[in-house]
């Protein structure tokens, strides 16, 4: 996943004059927090509500007013990002700086911007669930060709898999989990169990024989 | 009395002898309620036309359903939802699904018209349908084509659906829709298909508020199944005040059932089923309609089923099942002999995580309500 899947491209700015009243503005009525600083076309800074506050708040040494330029408070240099990137650099990035958006840039023009929501949606794209499906859980043996048996195996019943989270338990196994076209998990899980699988969920029912 | 819905059609709605959404299973309820001395007459529908189907369904959706029946190819049948093996296509579905929908209309209708204050439909409940995907064994969408037609009638309506998994997609089609109610009680979708129906979806629009889930821990028994219903339906319904309550009610939190986890007893149902015919009586001048839906242990649907029909009128549930109808039904029974409609009490050993699930769901509740408040005050 690329950061250009997920970024959003209509990406509203200021110039570095707009004052921190018309931000406030900006920030309000389209419901962002994040906006990119341009001047002569070319990226200088990225002001967020974060910077507004702490400039404005009667709690620093120094308030600025309302009328105060986005030049005096915005962050910069500014941390970016290319469309090309993986979507975990990007994540990493924000994360180490600990800051909430990374405006895209293509070369120097600014084709896009990725904040912390676009990251969550990612999340839910890539663990969520958005079509109606069946949840099984599996572990599976750390070794080679495990995942290729248990599809087969899936494909060999005719059902689609939506999506497959793996990830290393820490004791020699991995944990699967799958999301499939069906409601009939439980059937599912029980000729897996026949086939060797060790199933997690859904799980044998205590009172059936 | 309640006015009795059926047909023989409706067995025409069949995938086949492998699939667990069997005809076979309301035959036997049927059967049983004749071995409890009970001959039942009913009202034989129409089906839904084509443009019934259309108050719900897309055209593009309903062009392909029509196409698989006739044999016809169609490209990529699985986009839709068609083709799968949940809900493989079959010659004549199209006209099998209009059966089902026509069924559910018509008690809609005995209602609008003001013929009939309950009404069972002994069939349909295909909630997981979309407007333009099959899912879940469901391609029309019964229960939405007889909502629609209600509201389109100026009644409000509440929608109740008890079947174990999410009512995915009646909710769907009325999610912004603010004549009508959705309320959907069901293992919840961090364990079950369809994976939907958390507490946070609430509606959108002016629906917003108005579409309330409640998830339940697996193994959820019948005490804090409820308990949970108490906390939350009652209270829903008041805020809402429907003209008419439809009712989903799915066979398949029942502990016994193949395809699902929750842990309710035939007693459970009863109470349920009594509950919520109290709860039509007092809110909507006891205007209801019930419909089947999920219910994939031959044994146990039968029985909710049979109590299903008895408590809608008023009739007393009895223990005992004649032995005749055990052997009738030997082959769907696994041999079984199940010789009364209400399970053992205990009907399966003791959970030792059941004071766990319990807390869990209350915890569920909870916070559902809280969401729920700023709505109803």
């Amino acid at each position: 996943m690329l950061v250009r899947e997920i970024m959003t491209t209509a990406v509203i700015t200021v110039a570095p004059d707009a004052t921190l009243e018309e931000v406030c503005e900006i920030m309000h009525a389209r419901n962002i927090r994040h906006l990119p600083v341009m001047e002569d076309g070319r990226l200088v800074g990225v002001i967020t509500d974060r910077d507004v506050h702490g400039a404005t708040s009667s709690l620093c040494l120094a308030p600025s007013q309302p009328k105060g330029l986005v030049r005096d408070a915005m962050s910069h240099p500014p941390t970016t990002a290319h469309p090309m990137d993986p979507v975990e650099d990007a994540a990493r990035t924000m994360r180490s700086l600990k800051i909430g958006c990374l405006p895209v840039l293509d070369d120097d023009t600014l084709v896009g911007i990725i904040t912390g929501i676009d990251l969550l949606d990612a999340l839910l794209r890539l663990t969520g669930v958005d079509q109606p499906s069946g949840r099984l859980e599996l572990r599976l043996a750390d070794r080679p060709g495990e995942i290729a048996k248990l599809t087969a195996f899936i494909s060999g019943r005719q059902l689609n898999i939506h999506s497959v989270l793996t990830y290393p338990e820490g004791s020699g196994g991995v944990r699967t989990v799958l999301r499939v076209n069906t409601l009939e998990t439980r059937p599912l899980a029980d000729a897996l169990r026949k086939a060797g699988f060790e199933i997690l969920w859904p799980p044998e029912k205590p009172w059936r024989r | 009395m309640a006015a009795l819905i059926f047909s023989p059609s409706y067995r025409a709605y069949d995938f086949g002898s492998e699939h667990p959404f069997s005809p076979v299973r309301v035959e036997m309820a049927f059967d049983l309620l004749a071995a409890l001395g009970h001959h039942l007459s009913w009202e034989e529908p129409v089906p839904a036309t084509r443009e019934d189907i259309l108050t719900v369904h897309s055209e593009t959706y309903v062009r392909a359903v029509e196409a698989l029946s006739t044999g016809q190819k169609v490209a990529d049948p699985e986009a839709l939802g068609l083709g799968t093996p949940d809900t493989p296509a079959f010659p004549g579905m199209d006209l099998a699904a209009r059966t089902l929908v026509g069924g559910t209309l018509a008690g809609a209708r005995l209602l609008s018209e003001r013929r009939a204050t309950r009404v069972l439909n002994f069939g349909g409940g295909l909630h997981h349908a979309q407007p333009a995907r099959a899912s879940g064994f469901c391609v029309y969408n019964d229960l939405a084509v007889a909502i629609r037609h209600l509201t389109s009638s100026g009644l409000w309506v509440s929608y109740l659906d008890i079947d174990v998994h999410h009512g995915d997609g009646v909710q769907a089609v009325f999610y912004a829709d603010d004549k009508v109610q959705t309320i959907s009680l069901h293992e919840s979708g961090q364990y079950l298909f369809p994976g939907t129906g958390g507490i946070h979806e609430l509606g959108e629009g002016m629906g917003r508020g108005l579409k309330i889930n409640v998830p339940l821990e697996p193994f959820t028994e019948g005490e804090s199944y409820l308990e949970i219903f108490e906390k939350i339906v009652p209270r829903a319904l008041e805020a809402f005040g429907p003209h008419v309550l439809v009712v989903q009610a799915g066979a398949d939190a029942h502990f016994d059932d193949p395809l699902a986890d929750l842990a309710l007893t035939t007693r459970t149902y009863e109470r349920l089923f009594h509950r919520i015919v109290e709860l039509a009586d007092s809110l909507t001048e006891g205007r209801i309609l019930f419909t089947l839906g999920g219910g994939y242990s031959p044994h146990a649907a039968s029985r909710v089923w049979a109590i299903l029909y008895l408590v809608v009128n008023d009739l007393p549930v009895p223990d005992a099942i004649p032995e005749v109808w055990s052997k009738r039904w030997a082959s769907c029974l696994s041999g079984r002999n199940v010789a009364t409609l209400h399970d053992a009490d205990p009907a399966y050993p003791p959970q030792p995580h059941k004071d766990e699930i319990s807390r869990r769901n209350r915890l569920v509740a909870t916070r559902l309500l809280d969401a729920l408040m700023p709505f109803w005050f």
